[in-house]
C-alpha cells in the first residue's frame, strides 16, 4: 500500500486501533506498578513512534509534561544507537540534558517494533518515580543546584539487548535509588507495558504491512499538522506579547523573568521567548522539551482540546528559545521542579493570546505544581518511608464560568492520595484538606480557590520539603478581574506558634506532632467585579467561599444593596 | 395457583415485559412505550395488557421483579432531595475537591459535576477515628446538639449522609451521630457510609454515601407507590427489585439503599443474556447491546457476569459491586460528519429517538448508522413490526454529502460508516476483554439490543471471534434477566493483614460474614430453593494501591477461610492471568473481604419447544457487505425458522425488534431452544 493509496477510513478505523494500544499499555502500566504515585496518582504516560521517534499516539490519560519527554529520547536513542537497534531491544533514560528528558524522576523506557529487519517505530513509556536518588529523598526538593544532585542520570541505555536482559545496568539503575523495592516494581511494570505494545503492533503490522503502517503514521501527523494550522489561520494575524515572573529558584535568584512574543500570520504561528532570563542556579530551569510540552498544551486547550496529540501539532508550531535561557536550558542546569515552570509558561501563552481568544482564555490558575514530600522512619516498623504529593488549588475563571476550586490545572492532572490511604501507609495524620475561603480573585466570574492540606508527623520526627510557586506573584486576572491570592507554608511547633516557611522549603524538620500547612494558590477572576450578580455574590457568601468583609471590599454593588 | 414470574423493565423508549409460568414453562412477552414523567403508568397499563393478551389470572402472579431507571434518571438529571452532610472537622471540602483531577485535560470548560450536596450543607463535626480505629479525639455529646442545632436551621432538608474518617474500621462515631439524627428529626432520611459501603479511600465512600442520600427519598417513594399499586393488581406478588450488581432484593432493601439500583437496566440485560447463553450451553460470552445512541459490553465468564468495584455514573463517583457494563456512544442514531483532520468520525453524537435517522422519516436529516444500514441493503425496508416506515432515499441524500466529500462513492461512504462504528464498539470490547487479560477470541459474541444483530459479524470478525449466540427474543433479554433473576446480597469487611502473618483478624471476618450472610438468609430470603455463597477477597502485594478481588472459597453452609497457602496460589493465578506476570516470592496481603449470597428463586422449567416447517426465505434483497458490488441475500422471518435449520450466508432473518445480518462467509443454525449460533469462516 503506498501513501496515496491509504483511505480515509482505513485510516480513522487503525488511528483507533493505534490509540486502543497506547491505553492498553497505560491501564497496565496502572494496575501492575507497585507505587502510589503510578496506581493512585497516575503519573505516567504511553505513547507509539514512528522509526524517526516522531510521536503518532498516545494515551488517553497521557499527561501533557510527559509527551515530549517520550519524543526527545526516542530521537536520543535513535541518534546514539543508529542501526545498532535491533528487534528485542529496550532502552531506558531520563536525562534531560543528553536524552531528551524533562527532569529526572521521569523515567522513560522503549521498544523497537520491527517490520522484519526494518524498523518500523517504538513504544514509549514514562513513569515518575517517586525517588530516584540524589541529595533529597524523593528527587523533588527545591534548593538544589545543580543535575548531579538530582539524582542518578541515565542516558539512553538498554535494559534489554536483542531480548536478554542487561542486569548490570538494573543493578546500577536500583543501588542508586532509595526504595528500590518499589523502584523495581514500578521498572517491571514498565517493561511490561513495552512488551505487550510490541505484540500489539505487532498484530497491526500483520494487517497492514510495514509499508501500510508508514504510511498511517505519516498521515496521522500530517493529518494532525493540517488539522492545528487551520484552528491557526482562524486566528487574527498579528504580534501579541505577555511577560511573566517565577518567584524565586529557592536558591537565590528572583523574580525569574519569562518574555514572550507570539507571532500569528496566516497558518503559521511562533513563539518567541527572546528576553527572557538567562537559566537559573536552582532546579526551576526548562529544557526545550518541557517548553514545548507548555505550548503545545496552551495551543490545543485553546483552539481545539480535540485536536490529537502528536508530532503534528510540534510541526505546527515553531519555538524560538535562546539556548542558556530559562525556557531552554542547558548542561549541568537543574530541573526537577520544571513543572512549576511550565505552568507559568501556559500562563503567559494565555495571557498574550487573551485579546485573540477572549471566550476561551481563563485567568492565570493557581500557576504551581504544589509539591509536598514528608520522610522519616515510621516509628511501628523502622522502615524508611518517602511520601510525595503534588496539590491542586484555583483555576482561572472563564467567560461563563467561575473557575473551579481545588483541582490539578494545565500541564498536570494528577490525583492526589486519599487520606486513608496516607493514614494506612504512613506514620502521618492528615488534620485538614479544604478549600480556602477568598483566594479566587474577584471577577464577574470568580477565580478557583487554593487548598489547604494540613499534615501532622505522629509519634516521630519527619522531614518536610516542599516547592510551590505564585507565593508572591499573584495568579492574574483578565479583562479586569482580580487576581487570585498565593500560597504558602506554614510550620506549626509543638507550642502552637506558626511560622512561615519559604516557598521552597527545604529540608525542614517537623517534630513529633508539629504541624505542616500547606496552602496553594488560589486564581484569577475574568471580567469586572461590578459585574458579578449579586445572586452569585450571595450564593459564594453562604457557601462560605468568600467572606463578608471580602464581598464588601471586592463588589461595589453588595455593599450598595 | 400462584405461578407466574413476571419480569419488568423499564427503558427510556420501552417497557418490556417478560413472564414465565413455572409449572408448564410457557413464556410470554410484551411491550409498550415508556412514561418517563411516570414510569409506572406504563408498567401498570403493560402489566393489565400483559394478563389480558396472555390470559393470566393476575392473583397467580408470585413474583413481580422490576427493573429500574428511576436512580440513573435523577442521577442524570440532579433530580434528587436537598442533602446534608455530615463529616469529620477539617474535611467538609472533600467531597468537592474529590480526587483533584479533572475530567478533560485540555477542556478548560468542563468541570466534574458540583458536589450533590451544597457547601453550607455539609457540617463537619469534631471527632476523629485513627487508621487501627482508635478515638483520637472522642465525640462529645456537646458537639452532636451543635450539630442537631445546625441542621435544624436550614430548611427542607430531606435526606442526611453521615461521612466521618475511618468508620469503616470503627463505625461507632457515625452510628452514634445517626442514632442522634434520626431521634430529632424522624422524617429525615439518613445514610451511614460505614452501612452503605463499609471500604477504605473515604471519597469514593463519601461520594457513594452521598448519593445514596440524595436518591432515597425519591426511590422511596416510588417503590412504595408501585408496590402498592402492582399489590392491588397482583395481590400474591412477591417484588424484586433487580441491582446493579445482578440479583434481586427487596423493596425494603432497595429504599435502604438506592444507590445499588444505579444501573439496575443494563445489569438485567446482562444477567438475561448469561441466562440466554446458559440455555444454549455456552458460558463465555461477550454482550453487545446495541441501542439507538449507545452500545453496552459486557463479560460473562463460566456464566458469571464480570463485576467491577467502581464506577462514575453521570460523574459521580460510586463504589459498589456492579455488574461491569462498558458503554460507548455509539449506536444506530449515530452521526457520521467529517471532522476538522477530514476524516470521517461516527457519534458520540446522536440523532437520538426524535428527530431520528434520516430513514425513520421522522425530521431527521443527518447521516447516521441506520442510514448507512439501510442504503447497504442490510436494514429490510419495512421492519417486522411495522411501526416504521424506511425510507432508503432519504438515507441516500442523508449520507451524498459525505461521499462527495470523501470522494467515494455512496456505498463506499455507507460501508466507511459501518467499519467506524465497528470499530468503535470493538475498542468497547477490548476494554473489558484485552485491558483485563481475557482473550475475547475464547467468546461468544451475544449482539442483543435492536441493532446487535446487524453489526455483530463485523465485530466479531474484527475481534476474531469464531461464533456468535443470537438469543431468541434479543429486544426483551433485560426484562428475561429479571424472570432468572437470584436473589442476592453482598457484605464487605475490612480486613487488613499479611498473608505470611497473623490470619487471625481474617478468619474473624470470614466468620462474621458467614453470619450476616445466614441471618440474610433467615430474613431476607427465606423461601428460596437454594443458598450459594461465593467468598472473594480483595488482595494486592505489600505496598501496592490496587487490589484483585480473588475468589476465595464458594459453598452453602459456613464460610471458611482457606489456608494461606491455598490464599496466596490463588492470588498469583489471578495476577499473572490480569497482568501476565506475577512476582511468586512477594508478600502479599488482604485489605477486603466480600461474601456474595444469592438465594435461588422458584424458576419455570424449561418447556421443550418444537418448531418444524420448511425454511423458505421471504423475500430476496440487494446487499452490500463489501465494496465490490451488492450480493443477492434471501430474507427470512426468525419465527417461520424450524429448529436445526441451517442457513448459508449471506442472509438476512428478520423479526419483531430486531434483524440479523448474516455475511457471506457466514454460517447460521438454530438450536434447541430457537437461539441462532452463527458461525463465521476464515476467523
Amino acid at each position: 500500500m503506498s501513501k496515496a493509496e491509504i483511505d480515509p477510513i482505513t485510516l480513522e478505523i487503525t488511528w483507533n486501533g493505534l490509540k486502543s494500544i497506547a491505553d492498553e499499555c497505560f491501564i497496565t502500566i496502572m494496575r501492575s506498578a507497585f507505587s502510589s504515585n503510578v496506581k493512585e496518582r497516575h503519573d505516567h504516560s504511553t505513547a507509539i513512534s514512528d522509526a524517526t521517534g516522531r510521536l503518532v499516539v498516545q494515551a488517553e490519560m497521557s499527561l501533557p509534561v510527559h509527551l515530549a519527554s517520550m519524543g526527545g529520547m526516542l530521537k536520543a536513542a535513535i541518534e546514539l544507537y543508529g542501526d545498532d537497534i535491533g528487534p528485542g531491544d529496550l532502552f531506558v533514560a531520563n536525562d534531560p540534558h543528553v536524552a531528551g528528558g524533562t527532569h529526572l524522576p521521569d523515567i522513560n523506557m522503549a521498544a523497537p517494533v520491527f517490520d522484519g529487519d526494518k524498523l518500523l517505530g517504538f513504544v514509549a513509556n514514562i513513569i515518575h518515580h517517586a525517588d530516584v536518588g540524589g541529595a533529597a529523598v524523593g528527587s523533588m526538593s527545591g534548593g538544589l543546584d545543580e543535575i548531579y544532585k538530582e539524582g542518578v542520570r541515565i542516558p539512553v541505555v538498554r535494559l534489554y539487548r536483542r531480548g536478554e536482559r542487561v542486569d548490570d545496568v538494573m543493578r546500577l539503575l536500583l543501588l542508586n535509588m532509595r526504595l528500590p523495592d518499589e523502584r523495581r516494581g514500578d521498572l517491571n511494570a514498565q517493561i511490561a507495558a513495552c512488551r505487550l505494545g510490541e505484540s500489539r503492533l505487532k498484530d497491526l503490522l500483520s494487517e497492514h504491512g510495514g509499508d501500510g503502517l508508514r504510511a498511517i503514521f505519516d498521515a496521522i501527523i500530517s493529518r494532525t499538522e493540517l488539522r492545528m494550522r487551520r484552528a491557526i489561520a482562524a486566528l487574527p494575524d498579528g504580534s501579541y506579547s505577555f511577560t511573566d515572573f517565577m518567584d524565586d529558584d529557592g536558591v537565590g535568584t528572583e523574580n525569574i523573568k519569562i518574555a514572550l512574543e507570539v507571532v500569528k500570520k496566516d497558518d503559521r504561528i511562533r513563539f518567541d521567548f527572546t528576553g527572557t532570563d538567562p537559566q537559573v542556579k536552582g532546579n526551576f530551569n526548562l529544557t526545550f522539551n518541557a517548553t514545548q510540552s507548555a505550548i503545545c498544551y496552551s495551543l490545543k486547550a485553546l483552539l481545539d482540546a480535540e485536536v490529537p496529540t502528536n508530532q503534528g501539532i510540534f510541526d505546527a508550531i515553531d519555538i524560538i528559545a535562546p539556548a542558556g535561557s530559562f525556557v531552554n536550558c542547558v548542561s549541568p542546569a537543574a530541573v526537577a521542579m520544571r513543572a512549576n515552570s511550565c505552568q507559568r509558561v501556559v500562563d503567559c501563552v494565555l495571557g498574550a493570546l487573551a485579546p485573540v481568544v477572549p471566550e476561551k482564555v481563563i485567568g492565570a490558575a493557581n500557576g504551581a505544581n504544589t509539591s509536598a514530600v514528608f520522610a522519616g522512619t515510621d516509628p511501628r516498623t523502622g522502615n524508611m518511608y518517602v511520601y510525595l504529593e503534588t496539590l491542586g488549588g484555583g483555576m482561572g475563571a472563564r467567560a461563563t464560568h467561575d473557575g473551579k476550586d481545588g483541582v490539578q490545572v494545565h500541564i498536570t492532572n494528577t490525583s492526589n492520595l486519599p487520606v486513608e490511604a496516607i493514614e494506612l501507609e504512613y506514620p502521618l495524620r492528615v488534620e485538614a484538606y479544604s478549600l480556602i475561603q477568598d483566594t479566587g480573585g474577584a471577577g464577574r466570574q470568580r477565580g478557583g480557590m487554593g487548598i489547604r492540606r494540613v499534615i501532622r508527623p505522629v509519634d516521630h520526627e519527619c522531614e518536610f520539603n516542599g516547592v510551590g510557586e505564585r507565593f508572591r506573584h499573584q495568579p492574574w486576572g483578565v479583562f479586569g478581574g482580580a487576581a487570585g491570592k498565593t500560597g504558602a507554608f506554614y510550620l506549626v511547633g509543638q507550642d502552637g506558634k506558626a511560622e512561615k516557611l519559604t516557598s521552597k522549603a527545604s529540608k525542614i524538620i517537623l517534630k513529633a506532632n508539629a504541624l505542616a500547612v500547606i496552602e496553594t494558590p488560589g486564581a484569577g477572576g475574568y471580567g469586572e467585579a461590578s459585574e458579578r450578580s449579586l445572586e452569585e455574590i450571595h450564593r459564594d457568601i453562604r457557601a462560605g467561599k468568600i467572606s463578608q468583609e471580602a464581598a464588601e471590599r471586592d463588589y461595589p454593588q453588595f455593599t450598595a444593596s | 395457583m400462584s405461578n407466574w414470574i413476571v419480569g419488568c423493565d423499564v427503558g427510556g423508549t420501552f417497557t418490556d415485559f417478560s413472564a414465565t409460568e413455572v409449572a408448564s414453562g410457557r413464556a410470554v412477552i410484551h411491550k409498550r412505550p415508556s412514561t418517563p414523567d411516570d414510569p409506572s403508568r406504563a408498567i401498570l397499563t403493560g402489566l393489565r395488557e400483559l394478563t389480558e393478551m396472555h390470559s393470566i389470572e393476575p392473583a397467580s402472579i408470585k413474583r413481580f421483579a422490576h427493573g429500574t431507571t428511576v436512580a440513573t434518571n435523577a442521577l442524570l438529571q440532579r433530580k434528587g432531595a436537598k442533602v446534608a452532610v455530615v463529616t469529620t472537622k477539617g474535611f467538609r471540602d472533600l467531597l468537592e475537591i474529590g480526587r483533584q483531577a479533572r475530567p478533560l485535560i485540555y477542556d478548560l470548560q468542563v468541570d466534574a459535576p458540583p458536589a450533590l450536596a451544597e457547601r453550607h450543607l455539609r457540617f463537619e463535626i469534631d471527632e476523629r477515628i485513627g487508621p487501627e480505629g482508635q478515638v483520637i479525639r472522642p465525640l462529645t455529646d456537646e458537639a452532636l446538639a451543635a450539630l442537631v442545632e445546625a441542621i435544624d436551621g436550614e430548611d427542607g432538608i430531606e435526606a442526611i449522609a453521615i461521612c466521618l474518617i475511618f468508620s469503616y474500621i470503627n463505625p461507632d462515631h457515625e452510628q452514634r451521630i445517626a442514632r442522634e439524627l434520626r431521634k430529632a428529626f424522624p422524617e429525615t432520611f439518613v445514610s451511614v457510609s460505614s452501612e452503605v459501603q463499609p471500604e477504605f479511600r473515604e471519597y469514593e465512600r463519601f461520594s457513594t454515601t452521598l448519593i445514596n442520600a440524595f436518591l432515597q427519598p425519591e426511590v422511596t417513594r416510588y417503590m412504595d407507590r408501585l408496590q402498592k399499586e402492582i399489590r392491588a393488581v397482583a395481590p400474591n406478588a412477591e417484588f424484586g427489585i433487580f441491582q446493579s450488581s445482578g440479583g434481586l432484593m427487596s423493596v425494603e432493601r432497595a429504599a435502604q439503599l438506592p444507590v445499588r439500583t444505579a444501573l439496575s437496566g443494563p445489569a438485567a440485560g446482562a444477567v438475561g443474556a448469561s441466562g440466554s447463553g446458559a440455555a444454549s450451553k455456552i458460558d463465555d460470552v461477550i454482550t453487545l447491546d446495541i441501542g439507538g445512541t449507545s452500545t453496552d459490553v459486557c463479560l460473562i465468564r463460566g456464566g458469571k457476569t464480570a463485576l467491577a468495584n467502581t464506577r462514575d455514573i453521570s460523574g459521580f463517583r460510586i463504589r459498589l459491586p456492579m455488574v461491569d457494563i462498558h458503554t460507548v456512544g455509539a449506536g444506530g442514531g449515530s452521526i457520521a460528519r467529517i471532522g476538522t483532520d477530514g476524516l470521517m468520525k461516527v457519534g458520540p453524537e446522536s440523532a437520538g429517538a426524535v428527530p431520528g435517522p434520516a430513514c425513520y422519516c421522522r425530521g431527521g436529516t443527518l447521516p447516521t448508522v441506520s442510514d448507512a444500514n439501510v442504503l447497504l441493503g442490510r436494514l429490510p425496508k419495512t421492519l417486522a413490526g411495522g411501526g416504521l416506515t424506511i425510507d432508503p432515499d432519504r438515507a441516500a441524500s442523508a449520507i451524498q454529502p459525505l461521499a462527495d466529500e470523501l470522494g467515494v462513492s455512496l456505498q463506499d461512504a455507507a460501508l466507511g460508516i459501518i467499519g467506524i462504528v465497528t470499530a468503535n464498539m470493538t475498542r468497547a470490547i477490548r476494554v473489558v476483554s484485552i485491558e483485563k487479560g481475557y482473550d475475547p477470541r475464547r467468546f461468544a459474541l451475544m449482539p442483543f439490543g435492536g441493532a446487535g444483530g446487524l453489526h455483530a459479524a463485523d465485530v466479531a470478525r474484527a475481534l476474531g471471534m469464531k461464533s456468535i449466540l443470537l438469543p431468541r427474543a434479543p429486544g426483551i433479554l433485560c426484562a428475561e434477566g429479571l424472570i432468572v433473576a437470584d436473589l442476592q446480597e453482598d457484605f464487605v469487611i475490612n480486613a487488613r493483614a499479611e498473608l505470611d502473618g497473623d490470619l487471625s483478624v481474617v478468619e474473624a471476618g470470614v466468620s462474621a460474614l458467614g453470619e450476616h450472610a445466614l441471618s440474610w438468609f433467615t430474613h431476607e430470603a427465606a423461601d428460596v430453593e437454594s443458598r450459594m455463597m461465593t467468598l472473594h477477597f480483595d488482595m494486592r502485594y505489600l505496598g501496592q494501591n490496587y487490589e484483585l478481588s480473588v475468589e476465595v472459597w464458594k459453598g452453602s453452609d459456613q464460610p471458611i477461610c482457606p489456608a494461606a497457602s491455598v490464599l496466596r496460589e490463588a492470588f498469583l493465578a489471578e495476577y499473572r492471568r490480569s497482568y501476565g506476570h506475577c512476582d511468586p516470592d512477594a508478600p502479599v496481603e488482604i485489605v477486603n473481604l466480600r461474601l456474595r449470597a444469592s438465594g435461588g428463586l422458584a424458576r419455570a422449567k424449561t418447556a421443550a419447544i418444537f418448531r418444524e416447517g420448511e425454511l423458505k426465505p421471504f423475500d430476496t434483497v440487494d446487499v452490500w457487505f463489501a465494496g465490490e458490488g451488492p450480493v443477492a441475500t434471501r430474507m427470512y422471518r426468525r419465527e417461520t425458522l424450524p429448529i436445526g435449520s441451517e442457513i448459508k450466508g449471506p442472509a438476512i432473518i428478520t423479526q419483531l425488534d430486531s434483524t440479523t445480518v448474516v455475511p457471506p462467509d457466514a454460517v447460521i443454525r438454530v438450536d434447541a431452544v430457537l437461539n441462532m449460533i452463527m458461525e463465521l469462516e476464515n476467523v
